[in-house]
């Protein structure tokens, strides 16, 4: 919100972007702003808001990207979080994005806009997908029928899109008042003449018209209208239309209420909406709420349908895809074989690519910044410093553009085509008994790629206590840099079946952690109420701006926790401190875990980077023993090396996992799976331990 | 004294009275744009004929005024319902044109007209169809008791929470919503209801709350 004060200091108009979900809005946003772009979570949800720039001949907006909602009662986390980012906002006109193709459920939306009294510019988008699916759309009538200017687009072209950035700034400079203080000309006026335009009503000046649901409802607003207009200042917030306030109060929007009880104005419009609650609930037999609601969904299908034609066309392939989607006996082939893929990218070609990148950085960087650092600091500072801007900086990168960057791109692709949410269906009610939706399946099987953007991943859950299970069950799922230490150790030196039976453990602690977690954690897994997308093919641009954007976010944030973390290692090796966590760590991993006192410290490392801690082992005891140690069963026993393996896979997560966790879901809970990932990775090691020091 | 003009003079007296507004020589006549003279003279026979009757100097549809009134408002609302629902006639256009169909429908015809728009609860403005008490009771079912490719009608959503009304009134599953169970995922898993062009993936346990009319279109 920084950012909106900024753009306000600056003068230039401050423009809204509603809609509902997957119409297109973040593309026609990534058009309007390019790369400027700052996304901010919305206090208390997991929503996020994004701000950006536009420019138009010199005029510089502000553009902020609302969450997409289907409406803006405070009912559900999305549709508060659009209306309350809408009042904070306070936006100078809204550009509301309808989905041609899906009109009467697009329009409610706006009219609810209209009920607010807020300025509306109308994007008419997917217009190419809409003619390809037989929909014919008046746009003039539209644009009469609402009041308001209408302009069609096809965002991913970038179709009309400059039209509607002019038609917006227009509107924003029309209703602050600074083309003079008459009444505005040419829109608003046609509402009067159009047939649906009969119902609307246009006040003068810089009032933009307001949707009209017939005598009945008309005449519930009228009542407590006059005494709300002479009190209103008192406690309601600015920027609504008295009217769009009295429709709120009828609603029995929670926060308006709250405000209302606050002064004692407010107290008397709410008794008097309470007696007109109860005699129109007596005359209606249903209360207010869903007759407006009901209202709303009629005079949008009447536009609708008053402004489009549709001809018939045969059953279409895109349908028939879907169909396939989500039927059992064809859906759940289809994606086993896409979360198969997608681990199988991840795990491969990530790895693949993380190995190819440390190469490229220890042949390049590594040798530059070593040369560096070493001419201008004394040797052992020079030692403890390249920890940090070296391997730190190495591993930031090595996790950030071989995973985040490949995942995101994947989830992205995923998203956009309205895949993820056939899977979503598909595998709701297995997920659900771990506590999470559907889509949670997406960051789960991410995680056996990385951890680290399975747990940024976790933002397309909707509720905090289906992150927190996630963000848990992911971090105890076995990355692959964990599997390579599980290859590296169990499978190398005692056998396939052992390297399989962690795997095994592994699996086993996750789903009872989830099982668990959802019977302990208060409250319970939401009702799914979802839209599920039609295919269909995803922006490539909008693709790789979300993408870049996250990856930007995960080195800007994750990097500097990763390189401090990496510098307080570096002190501890170069200084030999690290020999002193022996003894207290002795009686834990010597005692109960019966592991060499190296192993202890190696698993201390490999909080830096899981693959690590097998080369500290190995370096650890070069130090210890001395000679050749690169066979671990020189100095360890099978079991040994099996509660090794078993430990690494469990116990905390590396430190660019831990600061993703922290920056998502804040330190607290951050700190509690991390507490939970050491506290079972020790019970389980140890029992590991002891079962088999008795067979 | 044509049927169609009693009839006429019955719903508007029945329309006042639902809104708890006195029914008074003034009130129909603003409401029937007739003069003042001529709607005494025929309050006069309408009072004659125990229509209507005289309470505390208002006026009053009688217990048989009621009841014929009762059937005139019912075909008009239902009209409208069925002009607005399926001939998809504009919000603000239904009731003049229903005015034309109240006073001709046969009960036969009305009753199919009835089934036409699935029965419904209340006009395209949300007034009550009256005699719906009366009516043939229907068989209401749970929305995840359908099977793949059933249609049904939403009657009734069994749930108190406001948020959850109102989330669900925004994507338009409101009763007298029209919807189609496309898919029935596997394992007690959601169903996929088609509403109008979108579709919505709805909890097993949410659908349960769901109470529908089967058939219908």
């Amino acid at each position: 919100m920084e950012r909106l004060r900024r753009g306000r200091r600056h003068g230039g108009p401050v423009i809204a972007l509603a809609g509902n979900p997957n119409v297109g809005k973040s593309t026609i946003f990534n058009r309007l702003t390019g790369l400027h772009v700052t996304t901010a979570h919305y206090p208390g949800t997991t929503v996020e808001v994004a701000v950006g720039t536009a420019n138009l001949d010199g005029v510089r907006a502000t553009v902020v990207d609302l969450p997409g909602s289907y409406g803006l009662g405070a009912a559900s986390e999305d549709q508060l979080a659009a209306r309350r980012a809408l009042l904070e906002a306070r936006p100078d006109v809204v550009i509301v994005i309808l989905d041609a193709t899906n009109l009467a459920r697009n329009l409610y939306l706006t009219l609810e806009l209209l009920d607010l009294g807020l300025p509306v510019v109308v994007a008419l988008n997917l217009m190419d997908e809409a003619g390809r699916a037989g929909i014919q759309t008046n746009v003039k009538r539209l644009s009469e029928a609402l009041g308001v200017p209408v302009i069609p687009t096809v965002a991913h072209r970038g179709v009309g899109v400059r039209a509607l950035l002019a038609a917006a700034v227009q509107e924003a400079e029309a209703a602050s008042g600074s083309d003079g203080a008459g009444p505005r000309r040419g829109r608003g006026h046609h509402g009067r003449h159009g047939r649906v335009g009969r119902g609307w009503q246009h006040r003068q000046g810089r009032q933009p018209p307001a949707p009209h649901y017939g005598a009945d409802v008309e005449a519930w607003t009228d009542g407590p209208l006059a005494a709300l207009e002479a009190t209103r200042h008192e406690w309601a917030p600015e920027g609504l239309s008295t009217r769009g306030l009295v429709i709120l109060l009828l609603e029995r929007d929670e926060e308006v209420w709250a405000l209302a009880r606050g002064s004692a104005a407010g107290q008397d419009i709410l008794q008097r909406v309470e007696v007109l609650e109860r005699d129109l609930g007596r005359m209606l037999r249903q209360p207010p709420a869903l007759v407006i609601a009901g209202a709303r969904h009629g005079l949008a299908a009447s536009i609708a349908a008053h402004c489009q034609r549709r001809m018939p066309l045969g059953r279409r392939l895109r349908d028939q895809l879907w169909r396939y989607a989500t039927a059992t006996a064809t859906g759940i082939p289809i994606a086993m074989a896409v979360m198969a893929g997608l681990f199988a990218f991840l795990y491969y070609v990530g790895g693949f690519l993380s190995t190819q990148f440390d190469r490229l950085w220890g042949a390049s960087a590594s040798p530059v910044l070593d040369a560096v650092t070493r001419f201008l600091l004394p040797g052992q500072a020079a030692d403890v410093l390249l920890w940090g801007i070296d391997a730190g900086i190495n591993a930031s990168l090595a996790i950030g553009i071989p995973y985040v960057l490949t995942f995101y791109f994947l989830l992205a692709i995923l998203e956009d085509t309205g895949y993820l949410s056939a899977v979503a269906f598909l595998s709701d009610s297995v997920m659900r008994r771990l506590g999470l939706q559907g889509r949670a399946l997406v960051p789960l099987i991410s995680g056996a790629g990385c951890n680290v953007p399975a747990v940024i991943g976790t933002r397309i859950l909707s509720s905090r206590r289906e992150r927190i299970i996630a963000s848990t069950l992911v971090v105890l799922t076995p990355c692959s840099a964990r599997t390579a230490v599980i290859m590296g150790s169990a499978a190398r030196f005692i056998g396939v079946g052992p390297a399989v039976a962690i795997l095994g453990v592994a699996t086993l602690l996750m789903v009872g952690t989830g099982f668990a977690l959802n019977k302990l954690l208060p409250g319970r897994p939401g009702e799914l109420i979802m839209e599920v997308f039609p295919p269909r093919r995803p922006p490539l641009r909008t693709v790789v701006v979300k993408t870049w954007v996250r990856f930007k976010d995960f080195v800007v944030q994750a990097a500097p926790i990763v390189i401090v973390g990496s510098l307080i290692m570096g002190l501890l090796y170069e200084t030999d401190t690290i020999w002193r966590l022996t003894d207290p760590l002795s009686p834990v991993v010597e005692g109960w875990l019966g592991l060499p006192a190296v192993a202890g410290l190696a698993l201390v490392f490999g909080i830096l980077r899981k693959e690590l801690a097998l080369q500290f082992l190995v370096a650890l005891a070069l130090i210890e023993y001395g000679g050749d140690v690169d066979n671990l069963r020189l100095f360890m026993d099978p079991r040994q090396i099996f509660v090794f393996a078993l430990v690494t896979t469990i116990y905390f997560p590396c430190i660019a996992t831990a600061a993703v966790l922290g920056r998502e879901l804040g330190w607290r809970s951050a700190g509690a799976i991390m507490a939970l990932s050491i506290g079972l990775a020790v019970l389980v090691g140890g029992v590991a331990n002891q079962v088999l020091l008795r067979v | 004294m044509t049927t169609a003009a009693v009839e006429e003079y019955l719903a508007v007296a029945f329309r006042l009275q639902e809104e708890e507004a006195p029914v008074t020589v003034a009130a129909l006549a603003q409401r029937l744009s007739l003069s003042h003279a001529s709607v005494s003279l025929m309050v006069k026979r309408l009072v004659q004929e125990e229509l209507l009757g005289r309470q505390e100097g208002d006026l009053r549809l009688t217990a048989e005024g009621e009841r014929r009134a009762a059937e005139v408002v019912r075909r008009h609302r239902l009209a409208e319902r069925f002009l607005f629902d399926v001939l998809g006639l504009a919000w603000d256009d239904v009731h003049d044109e229903a005015g034309r169909w109240e006073h001709v429908l046969s009960p036969a015809v009305e009753e199919r007209l009835d089934g036409v728009v699935g029965r419904p609860e209340s006009c395209p403005h949300g007034h009550p169809i009256p005699g719906r008490e009366a009516a043939l009771p229907v068989e209401l079912h749970a929305l995840s008791s359908l099977e793949v490719g059933e249609r049904a009608v939403v009657v009734q959503v069994r749930r108190e929470e406001t948020t959850l009304l109102r989330y669900l009134a925004s994507l338009g599953l409101l009763p007298g919503a029209r919807v189609l169970v496309e898919q029935v995922a596997p394992f007690g898993g959601p169903l996929l209801v088609r509403l109008g062009s979108a579709r919505y993936a709805l909890g097993r346990d949410m659908a349960g709350q769901i109470l529908v009319r089967k058939g219908a279109r």
